[in-house]
């Protein structure tokens, strides 16, 4: 297939919406998540940026230090929720990279939805279909997940620029 | 597909044998003359060579392959041919009371300092760390006769102010260096109440960071400016780097640190480490608050104790804020009122969240720097009330409001901040190429001093570049006509090779942050430094009012020192220039 073909079939926007993503994973700015879609919404795309909260000092941070972000989600083809059972919204959820601490952030629609606040070092961005918005954790299936920026830290325990010390 | 280059290079880089990533000789001979068996030594300047060890965080090692590297410039400490023995005592700031039409004598000096048990030879303004607290009138003008006794060329800068130009201490700029030895007479009008500082605007690397500070506040006629409160307090925050009973030497003839900026570990408020304040239960207390270190950013809080906002570099706010902390960039100031409602002791703390590049993990970093005792005996009067209500300045937002207007106007001007570095030594190239798949908006800490203290601005060189026509830094030929108002919009390139955010400061003017990543800002300050985080885009709207050439520049001071600075032409009246954006 020659890469004229190969454009001709990624016309779809939402095809070429995952190849771009592809093409930025790893790259994108410090407040940009890339959405990656799960079985239950196969069709689901989308992407958030970390805006820091309104803060008077231009950043903003909790007192031990804890940057605090506003989470603006842009997602597309999210089926109606009550498709994939007794769901009516989908909630977005800043969530602990071991999976233990939930943080509801808000309801999130197709098209551009900002909802707030995380203050988490490292979060996973979890958007989960629901019975309610008001839930203090997720019940339902995940749709769209992503991982914060802040988790491309990586350890250099064992990587070679570090060799020779005993830790 | 950058990403798939990025991968190429790191995996170009991982191929080169550690063998070859010691570029430079562990003890250059040019740096091992000057400092040693001077007199001045005495204050633990016993190995002054650049070879000794850097102090590295907890749970950091120091990467093998730079190991027994050393920056490319030699050593500087002040005071090399001073005997410390005879130094005088630092002594702590004074208060410097003066009216419209008076005259202070500035002079910095060489002094002694003792801190946690080391002494070590500073600079100081009349001997004073930090220098005195000048208490003015606002509108009222005095004369500074600045000498100049210490070992380098200097000037005075006066951060905020907005005076005539000539006096803005800036040298090839505004005015030539002060030679030791010599003297320079300004002229300082406060037009704006509030609080400034004042500081060399040569090689502050070494100037400002050994104790060449002081802050000077500038009181309203009005006497309901502020809340009413049971005390004031007038704190200035700086750093220190020592290893050991070492002071670690700065560059001589360019800055090292130049990738970061000297973040110290010795943390300092009012040049001491461990400030103390009593005061009775139920006291209201204003903080005038001065960030006068090089490049650290601070996220100070009283523990337990309610806070809010009331102003910042050339202002108070619109309308006053409750906070749970105050965070600082280099050389920004905040006004902030604390109520201690119990007795006992509140901690003043600085807290952040630190990056363990190591591990890949964050860290949680707190200093105590100090201790507010409260007793029981009940605050009188109680300004509890006052302390309670959080205040519309109309005022303010009626003198904003001609602005208002302009905000939505194409930005006349765009910079963009990134940084080309050469030469650095190739374990730092491969680390940092890797590292940056994540970078921090705010780099709180040194997290990786080794390679921060191996890069001098030999090798780095941090940019100010404009968006229109490539120029960088120096280069830009920007003017407009007095009475504009101009839209600068300011972008952090994150991708460049070490992404770290910018205090950028202006001289002379006042300014607006009007917008962040194109949300605006809805409680507005005039500024004169705005923290520009990493990959932000921050909209600035300058009320270009006072003629002359004005430096716009990174405040962290190594970075000031490796170029990143420009210069601000505002034509007067009936100049032949004009190509700014006129109203």
């Amino acid at each position: 297939m020659s890469l004229f073909e190969a454009g001709r079939r990624i016309r779809r926007p939402a095809t070429l919406l995952a190849l771009v993503m592809f093409m930025t994973a790893g790259t994108a700015g410090p407040y940009d998540i890339t959405l990656l879609s799960t079985p239950q919404a196969p069709g689901a795309r989308g992407h958030a940026r970390l805006i820091f909260a309104p803060s008077p000092f231009g950043v903003a941070l909790t007192q031990d230090g804890h940057a605090v972000y506003d989470m603006q989600i842009t997602a597309s083809g999210l089926p109606q929720p009550s498709s994939l059972g007794a769901f009516t919204t989908y909630v977005a959820w800043a969530v602990s990279p071991d999976l233990t601490g939930w943080h509801r952030l808000g309801p999130v629609t197709n098209g551009t939805t900002t909802v707030g606040h995380a203050d988490l070092n490292k979060f996973l961005l979890v958007i989960t279909a629901e019975a309610d918005t008001t839930g203090a954790s997720s019940r339902g299936p995940t749709v769209l997940h992503g991982t914060s920026p802040s988790g491309w830290l990586q350890s250099f325990l064992t990587h070679p620029l570090f060799r020779g010390i005993s830790q | 597909m950058s990403c798939l280059f990025r991968t190429a290079v790191v995996a170009a880089l991982l191929l080169v044998p550690p063998a070859v990533q010691a570029q430079q000789p562990t003890t250059p001979p040019d740096t091992q003359s000057d400092m040693q068996g001077m007199p001045g030594m005495d204050h633990g300047m016993h190995d002054s060579t650049m070879s000794m060890p850097i102090p590295m965080p907890p749970g950091m090692p120091m990467m093998p392959g730079l190991k027994g590297l050393a920056p490319n410039v030699a050593p500087f400490l002040p005071g090399a041919s001073a005997d410390v023995a005879h130094l005088p005592v630092a002594r702590a700031s004074e208060l410097a009371r003066l009216k419209d039409g008076d005259t202070l004598d500035l002079t910095a000096t060489l002094v002694r300092r003792t801190i946690r048990g080391h002494t070590f030879t500073m600079y100081g303004f009349n001997g004073e760390i930090p220098g005195p607290l000048i208490d003015v009138p606002q509108n009222a003008t005095i004369t500074v006769r600045f000498h100049n006794s210490i070992d380098l060329p200097s000037s005075v800068h006066w951060h905020g102010v907005r005076l005539d130009n000539r006096d803005d201490g800036v040298p090839d700029v505004t005015q030539p260096a002060v030679a030791p030895g010599s003297s320079f007479v300004y002229q300082v009008h406060f037009p704006d109440a509030g609080i400034y500082w004042y500081h060399p605007h040569v090689r502050e690397d070494i100037e400002q960071a050994m104790g060449l500070f002081g802050n000077v506040r500038v009181d309203s006629p009005e006497r309901d400016y502020y809340s009413p409160v049971n005390l004031e307090q007038t704190l200035m925050l700086s750093d220190l780097l020592v290893h050991a009973d070492t002071l670690i030497p700065f560059g001589k003839e360019d800055p090292d640190f130049a990738l970061m900026g000297r973040l110290g570990n010795v943390l300092l408020v009012n040049g001491e480490p461990r400030y103390a304040l009593s005061v009775h239960q139920g006291d209201v207390v204003r903080f005038f608050i001065t960030n006068a270190s090089s490049s650290r950013t601070w996220n100070l809080s009283f523990s337990g104790a309610s806070m809010k906002v009331v102003a910042s570099d050339v202002s108070r706010f619109e309308h006053e804020e409750r906070v749970p902390g105050v965070i600082l960039a280099p050389a920004e100031r905040y006004v902030v009122e604390a109520r201690f409602d119990k007795p006992g002791t509140y901690a003043l703390v600085n807290a952040v969240q630190a990056i363990n590049h190591y591990r890949g993990e964050f860290q949680p970093e707190v200093d105590t720097l100090g201790i507010v005792t409260v007793r029981s005996e009940p605050a009188s009067p109680d300004y509890a009330a006052a302390f309670a209500t959080l205040r519309h300045n109309t005022a303010v937002s009626r003198d904003i409001d001609r602005y208002r207007p302009y905000f939505d106007k194409p930005p006349d001007k765009r910079l963009t901040l990134t940084v080309k570095v050469s030469a650095l030594p190739l374990a730092t190239v491969q680390f940092m190429t890797i590292d940056t798949a994540y970078y921090a908006p705010v780099e709180w800490v040194d997290a990786m001093p080794d390679m921060n203290w191996l890069s001098s601005s030999k090798q780095v060189r941090w940019i100010l570049r404009d968006d229109a026509t490539g120029k960088e830094n120096m280069g830009i030929d920007w003017h407009v006509p007095q009475g504009s108002v101009v839209k600068l919009r300011i972008f952090n390139d994150p991708k460049s090779f070490h992404p770290m955010q910018h205090p950028i400061h202006l001289h002379g003017q006042r300014m607006l942050v009007i917008s962040r990543d194109g949300v605006p800002v809805r409680n507005l300050v005039w500024k004169d430094t705005a923290l520009i985080p990493v990959g932000s885009t921050v909209d600035l709207l300058i009320d270009a009012s006072n003629p002359g050439a004005w430096m716009l520049h990174c405040h962290i001071a190594e970075h000031l020192g490796s170029g990143m600075m420009t210069v601000l032409h505002v034509d007067p009246h009936g100049g032949a220039r004009g190509a700014g954006a006129a109203r």
